[in-house]
């Protein structure tokens, strides 16, 4: 990663901008990617009604096994029945929600032209957004319920965790510029 | 004729009865940073920066905190749009804090 990055910065009234090399912007769209397909419809449990596909409902109910997946798609209601029925209504339309935030990070890290982003205020809201599940689910692999920062600074260069916990801080400082660039003045 | 669900039937039962109404609680999370904590209350629930600061103080240093009440119906759209951008909230009737 770059010394001389800056993160975001306010640019006009409504946009914000942010300059990256080649090789972050890679690791962003490898990241955005893999968040798009973490949270891709599960086909362990495909709907049979049509209709009730389409306005979202989905016959499974259980929460994802996976941590990561738990982690992004919490249950709303500490009693089980209730976030089964939660789930069963609302699980499908967050997935598209959360994949949209993704996809659009994803859009504007394609499209940037010499490295520049240059997004306005919805964007900086799918930005923080996807940054955040990112983040959410490095934070799972890293356990930081359990580690402390200090603890994890501490890992060792030839630990896989190591690379996982410096684009975790790296990405934390991204969203920290750009909440920044957006508060600045509110 | 409407078909009453059990959950219409509570949301009726409560309306006449004047219960006490449902919460939306948001819990600590060690991923997110408390600028984006504010950042999301302010954005999804129009509080004033100072607000918004002072409620994710309180989730930082209580663990929880009570980000809106009304109707269920309503605490659960607003437990969705918070999990659309990443921090845990949770509903439950107002009295059972």
């Amino acid at each position: 990663m770059s010394d001389l990055q800056k993160g975001f910065y306010p640019h006009g009234e409504n946009a914000f901008v942010i300059n990256f090399s080649e090789s972050e912007r890679e690791v962003l769209i490898n990241l955005s990617e893999q968040i798009i397909e973490l949270l891709a419809e599960r086909t362990d449990h495909q709907s049979d009604d049509p209709l009730a596909a389409m306005v979202g409902i989905t016959s499974h109910d259980t929460p994802p096994e996976d941590e990561v997946l738990l982690r992004l798609l919490p249950n709303a209601y500490s009693d089980q029945v209730d976030a089964s029925e939660f789930r069963r209504y609302t699980e499908s339309t967050l997935r598209q929600k959360k994949q949209a935030h993704a996809m659009a990070m994803r859009t504007s890290l394609k499209t940037a032209i010499d490295g520049v982003i240059e997004i306005d205020r919805s964007g900086a809201n799918d930005w923080l957004g996807a940054i955040n599940d990112v983040r959410l689910a490095l934070g799972v692999r890293l356990n930081v319920e359990e580690n402390s920062p200090e603890e994890l600074q501490l890992i060792k260069p030839d630990d896989p965790m190591h690379g996982v916990y410096a684009v975790y801080s790296w990405l934390g400082w991204i969203q920290e510029s750009l909440l920044e660039a957006v508060m600045n003045g509110r | 004729m409407v078909k009453v669900n059990e959950k219409l039937e509570e949301e009726l039962q409560a309306i006449f009865s004047g219960e006490v109404p449902w919460i939306t609680i948001v819990w600590d999370d060690p991923v997110n940073l408390m600028t984006y904590v504010t950042y999301v209350l302010m954005e999804l629930f129009g509080f004033s920066k100072e607000k918004a600061t002072e409620i994710m103080m309180k989730i930082h240093t209580e663990g929880k905190a009570v980000v809106s009440t009304g109707s269920r119906e309503e605490m659960e759209r607003d437990v969705a749009r918070v999990h659309e951008f990443g921090l845990w909230a949770t509903l439950q009737r107002g009295d059972q804090q």
